[in-house]
């Protein structure tokens, strides 16, 4: 959006962005509001021409213009200022006819309405009907609940029928003769007459008028918002949390608006290590936090899975099959129940007590690599022999396999539920829709460098805008969602970055760990650095999706625990 | 390090003889008829868990070819090599399949490689 051609106008004013009529805008030119002194001015300086058109692309017709500057006067409570451009534009808002036509439906004058109504303009016939029906609907409406009956019925028979716009409504509307008037408020869905329905009565006949005649309302607040909107979707860096975007120059938002800085590097002791979970013995590669952060369920490779409690650093319970290799676990939202999944082809559904509640096996059941629950627990997602993923529909027991061509790594859902991100052995990111019916060619996202390890990505920044992924050549990797533009690229660690977590909170933070046996900290990049901590080494395998914000003691402190050290 | 990702494979495999982790299947067995420096050597079609080296040109019996080692994802032994490219016509059939030497090798069902010698040698690619 960055072309300005200045047209020699009046300092205050802005050109509009389109014709009330187009929906998008057009390239180059500025939103703007015109203040109401500039209104007056601007009406001085061009005489009032049919024909003519303003803005620097000639795309906008001035007739329509000042009009829709009138409304806005008015509905803000500007009438005076209304009123003197209305007389200086020489442009009125509404033809005097259309004047007297709201007022007479306001003051329910509906005799005076359908007089009016024929004068007002040109008119389709169907359209002419419709309005008609709909007025003579409130008149007999407002007649039946003042149980003036004889009125009503006159009007239907006379008036109404005659019209021949709908003759199953009619058959309602005379349906409604025969109740009481305390239950036609309720059987015809109408809130009784007064200044309510006879205001949205003028908004359905707006809605039904062509536009030229009755400008519908708030339309310049809607064109401002519909280019604002635009803005907002073309800002590749958008991640702020207020949505009130300044109307006095185009919004871009800068490029620091993404992590891109270190804050913090965590490595050594420096975290104060809580608990040290021991009991595994095999290393620890998945960790899950549940719902409701007071507990931790842990998968070694291709091992039994432990639940642990937060508060008191005990195991609670450890789930084991024969032949147990699971590699990874998901949570329920009501964190009463997780899901387990691994080599030996089967998923399990278990509670916290131990308690298996449902499996998942048989000969059509492949074997498992990384499981995840949809946030609302209607999904569960799995990757099966590498290269399916398979969406499994919880309450209706219908599944949908998507196939990729290479091997799957990791496996990430949005928070929103709708969309997964996959990890390619190809050195791709795949995002797809969960909820699409077709099949859709998934978003790719490349440039990282994956072949070996498990890579992990996710989701991040407000809307979710962005994709965030580790990489082999120890960078991390930021792309923009919807356009897939590699957006940054960030180093800092010296050894394979393994996994990243967005602040789910906190849009402007995220951390990574790596195999140099620190996580860092990313921020914005105006904050100052802060200190460095030493830890114990351990590399740093994976993420759980629910780092919070640096108040949480992060998971360092589940050693990879291998079988001939102590 | 890592948590290294290794593709696991159904049915019979070979598989790495230093680590375990699965090379290729037996289905994807194109020819037994090769030889290396370190003796027998197979062609596959297609090979999990390995990583690219850098290409170089060879000269081989068969003629010059451009080859790639293969290292195993786990354990970083070189494992066979990538045919690239053959420069000879006849050799064109190799391209974009992978050796793995039969010594790196242990057979799906635990076999060792001594209960191969029956197989005749014809004349093959010695590296």
């Amino acid at each position: 959006m960055g072309g300005d051609s200045d047209v020699g106008q009046p300092p205050l004013k802005r050109q509009k962005l389109s014709k009330p009529s187009h929906k998008t805008p057009c390239e180059g030119s500025r939103t703007g509001v015109a203040a109401t002194g500039s209104a007056a001015l601007m009406a001085r300086s061009i005489c009032s021409n049919d024909g003519e058109t303003v803005g620097s692309h000639g795309q906008i017709r001035k007739v329509e213009f000042v009009r829709i500057i009138e409304q806005a006067l008015f509905s803000l409570g500007y009438q005076q200022a209304g009123a003197v451009l209305e007389e200086e534009s020489g442009i009125r808002l509404q033809s005097p006819a259309v004047q007297q036509f709201r007022e007479d439906i306001l003051a329910g004058r509906w005799d005076e309405c359908v007089a009016t109504l024929s004068e007002i303009g040109v008119l389709e016939e169907s359209t002419y009907k419709a309005a008609l029906f709909l007025v003579l609907q409130q008149k007999f409406l407002e007649s039946l609940e003042a149980s003036n009956t004889t009125a009503a019925l006159e009007t239907l028979r006379s008036e109404i029928s005659p019209l021949g716009v709908s003759t199953s409504k009619v058959h309602q509307l005379a349906s409604f003769i025969v109740c009481f008037p305390e239950d036609l408020l309720a059987k015809a869905q109408w809130k009784g007459a007064g200044q309510e329905s006879r205001q949205s009565l003028l908004e359905e006949l707006q809605q039904l008028l062509p536009p030229s005649i009755m400008v519908p309302e708030r339309r310049l607040e809607h064109l401002i918002e519909v280019a604002l909107q635009v803005q907002r979707e073309a800002c590749v860096y958008h991640n702020t949390l207020d949505h009130v975007l300044s109307l006095y120059s185009d919004h871009r938002c800068s490029r620091d608006q993404i992590p891109t800085r270190t804050l913090q590097v965590v490595e050594g002791d420096s975290l104060k290590v809580k608990y040290k979970f021991t009991g595994h013995s095999k290393p620890v590669s998945f960790v899950a936090w549940s719902p409701d952060d007071t507990m931790l369920l842990t998968c070694g490779n291709e091992e039994v899975v432990k639940l642990w409690d937060i508060s008191t650093g005990q195991c609670k319970y450890t789930y084991d099959k024969p032949n147990s290799c699971f590699t990874s676990c998901a949570w329920f939202p009501d964190g009463k129940r997780f899901v387990s999944g691994g080599g030996d082809k089967c998923i399990y559904m278990w509670d916290l007590e131990g308690h298996e509640l449902e499996a998942w096996k048989g000969a059509r059941m492949p074997r498992i690599n990384d499981l995840a629950i949809t946030t609302d627990g209607s999904h569960m997602v799995s990757i099966c022999d590498h290269k399916n993923i398979r969406i499994y529909n919880l309450e209706e027991k219908t599944e949908r396999v998507i196939e990729e061509e290479k091997p799957i790594t990791s496996l990430s859902v949005s928070k929103n539920g709708r969309y997964l991100l996959v990890n390619l052995v190809s050195q791709e990111i795949h995002l797809w829709d969960i909820s699409a019916a077709t099949k859709d060619l998934p978003k790719k996202y490349r440039g990282h460098k994956q072949g070996r390890y498990v890579i992990r990505s996710c989701f991040g920044g407000t809307d979710y805008a962005f994709i965030v992924s580790g990489s082999e050549d120890s960078q991390v990797y930021i792309w923009h969602r919807w356009n897939g533009e590699l957006l940054d690229v960030l180093s800092g660690h010296s050894g394979t970055v393994n996994s990243v977590s967005w602040n789910p909170v906190n849009p402007h933070m995220f951390a990574s760990a790596s195999d140099d046996h620190t996580i860092r900290i990313w921020g914005l990049s105006n904050r100052p650095m802060p200190k460095k901590h030493d830890e114990k080494p351990g590399s740093s395998n994976g993420f759980d999706h629910l780092v919070n914000g640096g108040t949480r003691d992060l998971l360092e402190n589940l050693r990879p625990f291998n079988s001939d050290t102590d | 390090m890592g948590r290294l990702y290794l593709i696991q494979l159904d049915g019979r495999v070979y598989s790495c003889r230093y680590c375990r982790s699965h090379l290729a299947q037996c289905d994807e067995l194109v020819s037994k008829s090769f030889h290396c420096r370190h003796g027998k050597a197979y062609l596959f079609n297609t090979v999990v868990n390995v990583s690219l080296g850098p290409q170089e040109d060879r000269l081989m019996t068969t003629g010059k070819h451009t080859v790639a080692d293969i290292c195993c994802n786990c354990c970083q032994q070189v494992v066979g090599w990538k045919y690239e490219s053959a420069f000879e016509k006849s050799q064109k059939y190799k391209e974009g399949k992978f050796i793995l030497e039969r010594a790196k090798m242990i057979d799906g069902d635990g076999a060792s490689f001594y209960l191969d010698a029956h197989e005749v040698d014809s004349d093959a690619d010695n590296e």
